[in-house]
C-alpha cells in the first residue's frame, strides 16, 4: 500500500492525471458550451467514438496524421450539426437526436472497422499516425516543471488554450452573455434581437470540434489505434461534470479535475493485486457521487421557493 | 395637428386557419401622447401590437413611421427604429444583472471585449436622467420587486432610444401605489417627447394615465376617442357591445342559518427557516366572500397551498364544516368539500394538452355514473362535458377540443365548471379572472356570487383590488405572511386605505384581526 500511496504523491502521477484528464476536459467542454447556450449535446459519446476511428482509418489511408484529425473534426462538426439541423429546422427534441447519434456511433463504427480492418476488435493492423508530441525548449530541462509542463501531446496543450479561450469569451465578451442569455431564457434573448439560432449553431459547432478532439487524442495520441467502446463513457463523464458545474466553467473544469484523477488512481490500482472490474468502477463512482451532490444542492436551492 | 409619429392603415391579419384577429383597423399616434388601446382580451390587441412590432406580419395593411411607410422585417428593425416593447411577461434573466439585462443585445466594447464598468455608467445615467434612481443597476434581476423588473424593462427600451413605447398591461402587476409611481413616470416621459402606447383593460387607469383611447372589440376599431370626452360606461359598453352589471351587491342573497364552513386557526408556515405564514386565523360561514387583499409574495400563495394540500402542512388546523382537514391528502381534503380555482391556469389549473371534457371530469370521474367498478365511461364523461361546457358558456366547437385551443377566458370557465360541479362547501379562488377578459371575467365573478348565495364559503385571493373588493363581504390584507387588517364590510373603504395596509405602512390592533374569526 505504501508503495500507492508514493506513486500518488509523485509527479509521475500528475504527468498521469494531465493524460487521463484531456480528454474528459475535451468532453465537459463540449457538453459545457451546448449546454450554456441551451441546446444540449448529449451525443459526445457517439462523436468521441466516430471521431476517434475515422481519425485512425483516414489518417491510415491519407498517410498523414493532420488529414486525420482534420478529418475526424469534420466528422465531429458534422454530428453537431445532425443535432442543429433536427433541432432547429425540424423541431425535433435535441434529446432523442443525442440518443439516436449515440447508438448509431456505437454500431456504426464496428462495422466500418469490420469493413476495413477484418476485425471487430481494434484497428491495431492499420498503420495509422500519430499526432505530434511538444517538447518546449529550456522548459523541458527544468526539473518537475519540464515534466509538467513539457512533453504531452499536441492536443494538450490545444485544450488548455480552448478551456483559456472559453472562459475569455464566456466571462469577457458581449458574445458570452449573450451565449448565457439564449440558454437562460432563448425568448428573452430574441427580444432585444440576439439571433438565438445562430448563436446555438456556433456553439454546437464547437462543441462537436470538441468533442472530435477527445476522440482523436484517444486513438491518435493516448493510444495509437481505435478499439472498440475506446471511449469508456468518457463522453458521458463529461456531460456529468458539465452538469455538476451548471453554468461555472471554473466548478465544471474542477469537477472534470477530480474524475481525471479517479482515473488516474484506478490506472495505479489496476497494476496492483486488486479486481481490475472493481477498480475500474471508481470513476463511475465519483461521477454518480458528483451527481448527487448536484442534486442536493439543487433540492436545497429549491426549498428556498414555494414552487 | 402635426404628423402622426405612427400610423395605422387598414391593418388586417387573418391567420392560416382563418381566424380573423385584426380587420381593417386605422390608429393614429400623435408623438408626445399617450394613447391608450383598450379592449378584452381576445380582441386583437396583442396581436396589432405584435404587428407594429414585426414578431408578426400583417396580412394586408400598411404602417406610417414618420410619415414613410415601413415594412420591419423583425423586431430588431423596430427597435432600431426607435420603437420599444414592455412585454406582459418580463423578458428579464434572473441571474443577470440589471446593467447586463439593460445592455445585452446593443453591449459597450472595449476592443474585443464586454465594457463592464461602461455598462455599469451607461445604465446608471439612463436611470438617473429618467428618475429611476432607485434602481441599483449592480442588483441581481432575481432580487428586484416586480415594479423594479418592469422599470428595467422600460429602461431596456430607453436604452435603445426607444420614441414610442409600447406596454403590454403595465399594471396587472402593480399595487395602486406603484400604479401611480408609474403613471407618474409615464407622464413625464410625455413631457420629454416620448409616445406612450398603453394597452389595458382596466378602465380606470385608461381613463387616469391616456390623452386618447382607441377601443378594440373583436378585431375592429370602434372609434379613437379624447379620453376627457367619454365616460367610464361609454368606454364599457363599446368594449363588451352591452352594457355591464358590476353591482355584484344585488345579486347577493343572504343564506339562513349560516354556520362556518371553513376554520383556519393560528396557521405557520416556514420554507427553510424563512417564516412565510404566521397566526393566520379566519373563518368562513356559508354564504360568505371574504376577500384576501395583499401584494403578491406576501404569503397568500402559502396560505392557499398550506389550505389546498399542494405544500406540507406544518402548524395550525384548518377545518371544513368542523372537521379537520389540515393533514389530509389533498383527494379527501376535496372529498370533505373543499374545491380550489388555481392562480396558474395553464400549470396548474388544468392540462392544456387533453380535451375539455377530460379536463372538467379530472376532479370526480372516480364517481358514478362517469365510472363504473373497474372502467370509466367515456360517453357519460362526454355527457357531462358538454351539460358544462352549455352551462358555462364556453365558447368551443365541441366538449372534444383540446383545452389548449381555448382562449384564456373560456379555459378559466373551463377550470370553473369542473370545481363548481362538485357542488362544494368551500371554494379557494386564486385570482380567478387574471388576465382574461371583462366578459368572462364577469360571467366567472356572477358564478362565484351564485355559489356563495347556495351556501358556499367562499376564499377569494386577488391582486386585483377592484375583484376583492366588489365581490367580498368581507376582507382581510395579508402582509409578509401575516393579516395586518380585517374589514368585516366593504362600504366605505377606499382603495388607498387598502393599499397602505398591503404595502406594510399600517397595521390594525391585534384585537381587530381577530375578529375575522368567528370564534
Amino acid at each position: 500500500m505504501d508503495g500507492i500511496l508514493g506513486s500518488i504523491f509523485s509527479i509521475d502521477f500528475l504527468v498521469v492525471v494531465i493524460r487521463v484528464g484531456v480528454p474528459l476536459v475535451f468532453a465537459s467542454l463540449a457538453a459545457y458550451v451546448a449546454s450554456l447556450v441551451g441546446l444540449s449535446n448529449i451525443a459526445i459519446e457517439g462523436i468521441m467514438i466516430m471521431s476517434a476511428l475515422s481519425g485512425v482509418l483516414i489518417s491510415a489511408f491519407t498517410g498523414s496524421a493532420w488529414i486525420g484529425f482534420f478529418g475526424a473534426a469534420a466528422i465531429g462538426i458534422f454530428m453537431a450539426l445532425v443535432i442543429v439541423f433536427f433541432s432547429m429546422r425540424l423541431k425535433a427534441d435535441p434529446i432523442m437526436i443525442g440518443i439516436a447519434l449515440n447508438l448509431f456511433a456505437t454500431d456504426f463504427s464496428v462495422w466500418l472497422m469490420l469493413i476495413t480492418t477484418g476485425t471487430k476488435g481494434m484497428t491495431g493492423s492499420l498503420p495509422s499516425k500519430v499526432l505530434p508530441t511538444v517538447h518546449i525548449p529550456f522548459i523541458e530541462d527544468i526539473p518537475i516543471l519540464g515534466q509538467l509542463i513539457s512533453g504531452h501531446y499536441l492536443l494538450t496543450y490545444v485544450c488548455v488554450a480552448i478551456a483559456i479561450i472559453i472562459w475569455i469569451v464566456v466571462y469577457k465578451t458581449p458574445f458570452g452573455l449573450r451565449m448565457k442569455a439564449c440558454g437562460l431564457d432563448a425568448t428573452a434573448a430574441e427580444s432585444v434581437g440576439i439571433k438565438v439560432n445562430k448563436v446555438r449553431l456556433i456553439a454546437l459547432i464547437l462543441s462537436g470540434f470538441l468533442a472530435a478532439c477527445g476522440g482523436a487524442y484517444l486513438s491518435m495520441g493516448y493510444l495509437s489505434f481505435y478499439s472498440d467502446n475506446m471511449t469508456a463513457g468518457r463522453g458521458w463523464i463529461g456531460i456529468a461534470a458539465a452538469a455538476v458545474g451548471g453554468g461555472n466553467l471554473g466548478i465544471v473544469l474542477l469537477t472534470t479535475v477530480g474524475f481525471a484523477i479517479a482515473q488516474a488512481i484506478v490506472n495505479m490500482l489496476i497494476l496492483t493485486s486488486l479486481p481490475t472490474d472493481l477498480v475500474n468502477t471508481i470513476p463511475y463512482i465519483c461521477v454518480l457521487i458528483g451527481l448527487v451532490a448536484l442534486s442536493i444542492r439543487e433540492y436545497h436551492a429549491r426549498r428556498g421557493k414555494v414552487k | 395637428m402635426s404628423e402622426p409619429i405612427l400610423k395605422l392603415e387598414k391593418i388586417t391579419k387573418i391567420y392560416p386557419n382563418g381566424v380573423v384577429a385584426n380587420k381593417d383597423i386605422d390608429i393614429e399616434f400623435e408623438k408626445g401622447e399617450i394613447h391608450a388601446i383598450c379592449g378584452e382580451n381576445g380582441a386583437g390587441k396583442s396581436t396589432l401590437m405584435k404587428i407594429i412590432f414585426a414578431i408578426e406580419n400583417a396580412t394586408s395593411g400598411q404602417i406610417y413611421y414618420k410619415g414613410q411607410p415601413v415594412h420591419f422585417s423583425g423586431s430588431m428593425e423596430a427597435i432600431s427604429n426607435g420603437i420599444g416593447m414592455v412585454h406582459q411577461h418580463f423578458m428579464l434573466i434572473p441571474s443577470f444583472t440589471v446593467a447586463q439585462s439593460i445592455i445585452l443585445g446593443d453591449e459597450p466594447k472595449k476592443g474585443m471585449f464586454l465594457d463592464n464598468a461602461t455598462a455599469i455608467e451607461k445604465t446608471r445615467e439612463l436611470a438617473h436622467k429618467y428618475n429611476f434612481d432607485d434602481i441599483d443597476v449592480t442588483a441581481k434581476i432575481a432580487n428586484l420587486t416586480v415594479s423594479e423588473k418592469q422599470k428595467v424593462e422600460i429602461l431596456k427600451t430607453l436604452y435603445r432610444d426607444a420614441e414610442v413605447i409600447i406596454l403590454d398591461e403595465p399594471t396587472a402587476v402593480l399595487t395602486p401605489q406603484e400604479t401611480d409611481e408609474l403613471f407618474n413616470q409615464l407622464r413625464q416621459f410625455k413631457q420629454m417627447g416620448h409616445t406612450i402606447v398603453f394597452i389595458s383593460h382596466k378602465l380606470n387607469e385608461v381613463m387616469d394615465i391616456s390623452d386618447r383611447i382607441t377601443v378594440i372589440r373583436n378585431g375592429h376599431t370602434y372609434g379613437t376617442y379624447q379620453t376627457a370626452d367619454v365616460t367610464m360606461e361609454q368606454l364599457t359598453e363599446l368594449i363588451i357591445g352591452r352594457k355591464l352589471d358590476t353591482d355584484f351587491d344585488a345579486l347577493k342573497h343572504p343564506v339562513e342559518n349560516a354556520k362556518v364552513l371553513l376554520d383556519v386557526k393560528n396557521l405557520s408556515y416556514k420554507d427553510g427557516g424563512v417564516t412565510k405564514l404566521e397566526d393566520i386565523t379566519f373563518s368562513i360561514k356559508a354564504g360568505e366572500i371574504l376577500g384576501v387583499a395583499g401584494v403578491q409574495g406576501n404569503g397568500q400563495e402559502e396560505m392557499v397551498r398550506d389550505i389546498t394540500g399542494l405544500i406540507p402542512h406544518q402548524s395550525g388546523t384548518v377545518k371544513i364544516d368542523g372537521t379537520d382537514i389540515s393533514s389530509m391528502t389533498i383527494k379527501k381534503k376535496r372529498d370533505s368539500g373543499l374545491s380550489y380555482i388555481p392562480e396558474d391556469r395553464m400549470e396548474d389549473g388544468c392540462t392544456v394538452k387533453e380535451s375539455i371534457a377530460d379536463n372538467i371530469v379530472s376532479t370526480f370521474y372516480q364517481k358514478p355514473p362517469l365510472s363504473g367498478k373497474f372502467f370509466i365511461h367515456n360517453r357519460e364523461i362526454l355527457k357531462k362535458g358538454r351539460e358544462l361546457v352549455e352551462r358555462f358558456s364556453v365558447k368551443a366547437t365541441s366538449e372534444k377540443d383540446k383545452v389548449g385551443s381555448l382562449s384564456g377566458g373560456n379555459i378559466q370557465k373551463v377550470v370553473v365548471a369542473r370545481e363548481w360541479a362538485t357542488d362544494p362547501k368551500v371554494m379557494v379562488a386564486e385570482q380567478p379572472t387574471r388576465g382574461i377578459d371583462i366578459g368572462s371575467a364577469s360571467y366567472i365573478h356572477e358564478q362565484l356570487i351564485d355559489m356563495r348565495n347556495n351556501g358556499a364559503a367562499i376564499l377569494l385571493v386577488s391582486a386585483d383590488l377592484n375583484e376583492v373588493m366588489s365581490l367580498s363581504d368581507r376582507l382581510i390584507v395579508m402582509y409578509e405572511g401575516r393579516i395586518v387588517a380585517y374589514f368585516p364590510s366593504l362600504k366605505g373603504v377606499s382603495e388607498s386605505e387598502l393599499g397602505l395596509y398591503m404595502l406594510g405602512v399600517q397595521k390594525m390592533d391585534p384585537s381587530v384581526i381577530k375578529e375575522a374569526s368567528y370564534e
